[in-house]
């Protein structure tokens, strides 16, 4: 009915041109992704075996495999999530749903984003300082996956809140009119539909507490380790710092084993997301509204 | 599963693991030191095989990491490639703490040559001039000699890769921590290579550890300055401090020595803990027979 004017056929090609350029970026974000998996399997790939990923490492770290390491990280992250996660929800539903705007939540806030912002390596010299020497824990599991707990906390805080705070305010609304008290509103109504918001910030936890190496190379993680950590409280090898040492600390390593250990790194992250995804995919596919 | 339950379960779950480790185990803590980590690794490694009930966690970080960790009380061994300062010792003794040394090795450098090579001696001066960036030497003639079957008389550098400690040391001791080594020599990734080089290369020159000498290359004689007396490489005169390429690499304890620590520090000394030294390219503290 109307043909297209010049400014109409204009207003198309800028459309196209900043929908293509958009998309163009977008593409470059993904690049070194792609590159650097390509890299590590290519370069790594090879040296993946049974033996690998569950036997111990011999020959001064130069052959053998990393379980020691594997089993290492997977304490670090539990043992560190098992802190925060229950911390940081808990604060993010005061901060939520009972605290008012005053000066004490906007401190509380400020030093939520201050946390957030601090360098790992002082986090480490605080794990050290706090948990090692004064709170007489010692070098050992708990000390590390504390230090990284209260790294990752601001991390849980504030996806915990925002996806509190994405629960419609009708629903507590309709819950109080009900009779129901604060806390039931809460524990019936705003944290079942918040918690694929909260998976999300689990699973940003997940990534950075496995890949970190300085909070845990000096409150417990260990260069080598000749037993698997049996408690909390033990000293364990981890991952990360595997492969720091390896390709800074030991001569004569050959070269597939550092691309191996990382690709094993990763791997675990993209195993451990991939699991947390799948269970927001299916909270979501609960969700109400 | 609700997450609340899921998190009780494994809180009772990681409380169930860590109250079912009750059996008695020894951990010795043993921490510093970047030149003896990887000594430190094989010997906890081995050790494990002599005694499966004492287990040895080896972090390295560094000397001063190492020594820091002793006067803080949270490791039983530092490994240290240098000697307690003063000022950390008396800080180490204001808080109760005694670090007591333990020499476990010597790192001697050799400087290797091909047996055809005429010449005997060398001095330090002289290796820096060969070695460090800007430096005179570049022939043969240059320090006195000729060398057979070696065409135009070039010296051929042999080093080591920048993260050896080896590198680091040797660079320390002939150029002083500034200077640099020139660009050019043949960079090898081990102690054995550098030998096998120098072996097969009549124009070449090398160092590595003295654990690392064949019959087919001959090691000079080392001295401070040009002219001056000059020490072979040896365990004795590396274990004496005549020769001028060697350092004690030590491990502190606090006070001396007892029970599970006293047993790995005699075995770290014993001829099994000496041969792991020697393999891995330092002179042991006095002759051992290994196989």
């Amino acid at each position: 009915m109307f043909a297209a004017t010049e400014l109409n056929q204009r207003d198309k090609n800028t459309q196209t041109l900043f929908r293509m350029g958009f998309m163009l970026v977008t593409a470059l974000l993904i690049l070194p992704v792609l590159l650097i998996l390509a890299t590590l399997v290519y370069k790594g790939g090879s040296i993946i075996s049974a033996e690998f990923l569950f036997g111990d490492p011999t020959n001064g770290m130069r052959e053998g495999g990393i379980f020691p390491a594997l089993y290492g990280t997977v304490w670090l992250v539990a043992v560190a999530l098992l802190v925060s996660v229950p911390l940081g929800v808990a604060a993010a539903v005061y901060l939520s749903e009972y605290a008012g705007d005053n000066w004490f939540t906007r401190v509380i806030n400020l030093a939520i984003i201050n946390l957030a912002g601090v360098p790992s390596i002082v986090h480490a010299l605080f794990g050290v300082g706090a948990f090692v020497l004064f709170f007489g824990i010692g070098t050992s599991i708990l000390a590390a996956s504390l230090t990284l707990a209260i790294m990752t906390l601001p991390v849980v805080i504030v996806a915990t809140r925002e996806s509190l705070q994405a629960v419609p305010r009708e629903f507590r609304e309709a819950c109080w009119n009900m009779g129901a008290t604060r806390w039931q509103t809460i524990r019936r109504v705003v944290l079942p539909n918040a918690v694929s918001g909260i998976l999300t910030g689990v699973i940003l936890e997940v990534s950075r507490t496995t890949g970190e190496t300085a909070p845990i190379m000096f409150t417990g993680a260990a260069f080598f380790l000749p037993f698997l950590p049996e408690s909390v409280f033990d000293q364990t090898m981890a991952l990360s710092l595997h492969l720091y040492v390896i390709t800074t600390q030991v001569p004569g390593v050959p070269e597939a084993l550092p691309f191996g250990v990382a690709l094993v790194l990763i791997g675990m992250v993209l195993l451990m997301n991939s699991f947390s995804i799948a269970l927001r995919m299916w909270l979501r596919g609960r969700k109400k509204w | 599963m609700k997450p609340a339950q899921f998190f009780l379960n494994a809180l009772v779950f990681s409380v169930a693991v860590s109250s079912m480790a009750v059996e008695a185990r020894t951990l010795i803590q043993n921490k510093g030191s970047d030149t003896l980590v990887n000594v430190a690794q094989a010997w906890a490694e081995e050790y494990r095989k002599v005694n499966p009930d004492v287990a040895v966690a080896v972090t390295g970080g560094g000397s001063g990491t190492g020594i820091a960790a002793l006067i803080n009380g949270t490791v039983d061994i530092a490994n240290a490639s240098r000697r307690v300062k003063q000022k950390e010792m008396d800080l180490a003794r204001s808080r109760g703490q005694d670090p007591v040394k333990h020499v476990v090795a010597y790192d001697a450098l050799s400087v290797f040559l091909h047996p055809d090579n005429p010449l005997d001696s060398i001095s330090l001066e002289e290796l820096a001039e060969i070695y460090g960036e800007g430096g005179e030497f570049t022939i043969w003639p240059d320090v006195g000699v000729e060398v057979p079957g070696c065409k135009d008389q070039t010296m051929i550098l042999v080093s080591r890769q920048n993260n050896s400690g080896t590198y680091a040391y040797f660079r320390k001791i002939t150029l002083g921590k500034r200077r640099d080594f020139r660009l050019g020599t043949r960079d090898m990734h081990g102690s054995k290579d550098v030998v096998d080089l120098v072996a097969s290369t009549s124009c070449a020159i090398g160092y590595s550890g003295l654990a690392y000498a064949t019959d087919h290359v001959k090691m000079a004689c080392i001295s401070k300055t040009k002219g001056g007396a000059c020490a072979n490489p040896s365990v004795a005169t590396a274990s004496d401090g005549s020769y001028p390429i060697a350092r004690p690499l030590m491990m502190y304890t606090d006070g001396e020595p007892a029970g599970e620590i006293k047993n790995y520090m005699e075995w770290i000394l014993s001829d099994a803990g000496q041969c792991i030294i020697l393999s891995k390219g330092y002179a042991p503290v006095r002759d051992v027979k290994c196989d």
